[in-house]
């Protein structure tokens, strides 16, 4: 008899420890679901979050933005020489890119006596990507100041002496904006009060940007790019390396039987002079 | 081990914030994403990233964010190896930066192997999630 009374007892306890093993069991796996929920929800708050501050970050740009005189699509090209010159070079160039100095130094004279001569035009786009590489800001700082030269019909000239004052590629002179406008009083005119807030306030910020990406989207992936009517001509035009000699003959070839193209007064007047900074 | 792959992932996120144009082209250069997805990822990543260094940090959901972790890791492999397959000649980006370089300047065979030892970190911390001072062993009060 008491032995069956303590079986009961010792059942009854039993199944109460049961259940409360189990009540256990089932609020440690709520915590466990509840943690597992938090932690997907904070990954994913993180990247909506994300997304969001970085697309309020990236400067949004319209084409009104840029300097004046620039053409293409959303004005993202400035255009030197000849607008009705029958051969077009497109050039993709970086201030901070030391092969880029390179290309300047051998070809700017010849360049600027075709552009003379109203044989081509040149499609600059000035893209700042060295900055990423190397860190720093002077490839946009230059882009930008060559962006305020252009909006008073001096690019081409600063243009010149940007590169004849190149600084070493891992040197990040131009970081310091007082050394871009130094450099703008070698170009007669440019170095005016406007001039200097527009490069100290970055004022063609959001354009360099956007010629940039336009860069980035293009699928060309270095500097100097230089195109001849649309063809890669730099280092070699097809089968042809590309030489201040050969840059000639190869022009006059794509020109033959059209007429020369006519500078129009401004157009002359922003031409940089072929001899300046020969070095 | 979970500390030292916060740290990894904290730096790593960090240093993809600051330019949202960098950031988006450090995926573009990759070639495999068409143009539309480019910038949802370069976004997203790095404070993904981020938080999962946090949840490493404080120990919340560590296997969790170990197994994301992972899967990160092995995206990244993968993406570095296709690109190298592919003959394209970029920077990773792994820690910032990123696009085209010139050919000799690639890493991918240490950019590979450093994400492979970050892997086996991983890995542990799946196996192991456990640890003194996380709050899921606080949470979990037993």
């Amino acid at each position: 008899m008491s032995q069956k009374n303590s079986d009961g007892k010792r059942s009854a306890r039993e199944r109460m420890q049961e259940e409360r093993a189990a009540d256990e069991a089932r609020a440690r796996r709520l915590r466990k679901l509840g943690i597992a929920g938090a932690v997907v929800a904070v990954l994913v708050v993180a990247v909506v979050v994300g997304i969001l501050v970085m697309n309020s970050k990236s400067t949004s740009y319209s084409a009104s933005q840029a300097p004046a005189g620039t053409t293409g699509s959303n004005n993202l090209v400035v255009p030197v020489g000849a607008v009705n010159a029958p051969s077009t070079l497109t050039i993709y160039e970086d201030p901070r890119c030391p092969a880029c100095g390179d290309f300047e130094k051998s070809f700017h004279t010849t360049v600027n006596q075709l552009l003379g001569a109203g044989k081509v035009q040149i499609h600059y786009h000035v893209v700042s990507f060295i900055d990423r590489h190397d860190q720093g800001s002077g490839s946009k700082n230059a882009a930008n100041a060559l962006g305020c030269a252009q909006n008073t019909g001096h690019f081409h000239a600063y243009h010149d002496v940007l590169y004849a004052n190149q600084p070493d590629e891992t040197v990040d002179a131009w970081s310091d904006k007082s050394k871009l406008i130094t450099l703008a009083k070698q170009v007669p005119g440019l170095d005016t009060p406007t001039f200097e807030a527009c490069v100290n306030n970055n004022t063609f910020g959001p354009w360099v940007t956007a010629v940039e990406t336009d860069f980035d989207k293009s699928g060309y992936n270095s500097t100097p790019t230089i195109l001849l009517n649309g063809t890669a001509a730099y280092p070699s035009y097809k089968n042809t390396p590309l030489t201040p000699q050969s840059l000639v003959t190869l022009v006059d070839a794509a020109n033959k039987g059209k007429p020369l193209g006519t500078l129009t007064p401004a157009s002359a007047s922003a031409l940089a002079s072929p001899n300046a900074h020969a070095s | 081990m979970r500390l030292g792959l916060a740290v990894v992932w904290a730096w790593a996120g960090l240093a993809k914030i600051s330019d949202p144009e960098t950031a988006a082209q450090a995926v573009r250069a990759y070639r495999i994403l068409p143009e539309s997805l480019v910038k949802p990822f370069g976004y997203g990543l790095p404070f993904l990233e981020l938080a999962v260094a946090l949840l490493l940090v404080v120990g919340l959901g560590t296997r969790i964010a170990a197994f994301v972790s992972g899967v990160l890791l092995l995206v990244y492999i993968a993406g570095i190896a296709s690109v190298w397959a592919r003959g394209i000649a970029i920077d990773c980006g792994c820690f910032g930066g990123g696009g085209a370089v010139a050919a000799s300047k690639t890493e991918y065979l240490q950019e590979i192997l450093r994400d492979t030892g970050f892997l086996l970190l991983t890995a542990w911390l799946l196996w192991r999630p456990a640890s003194k001072l996380s709050l899921d062993r606080w949470l979990a009060a037993d």
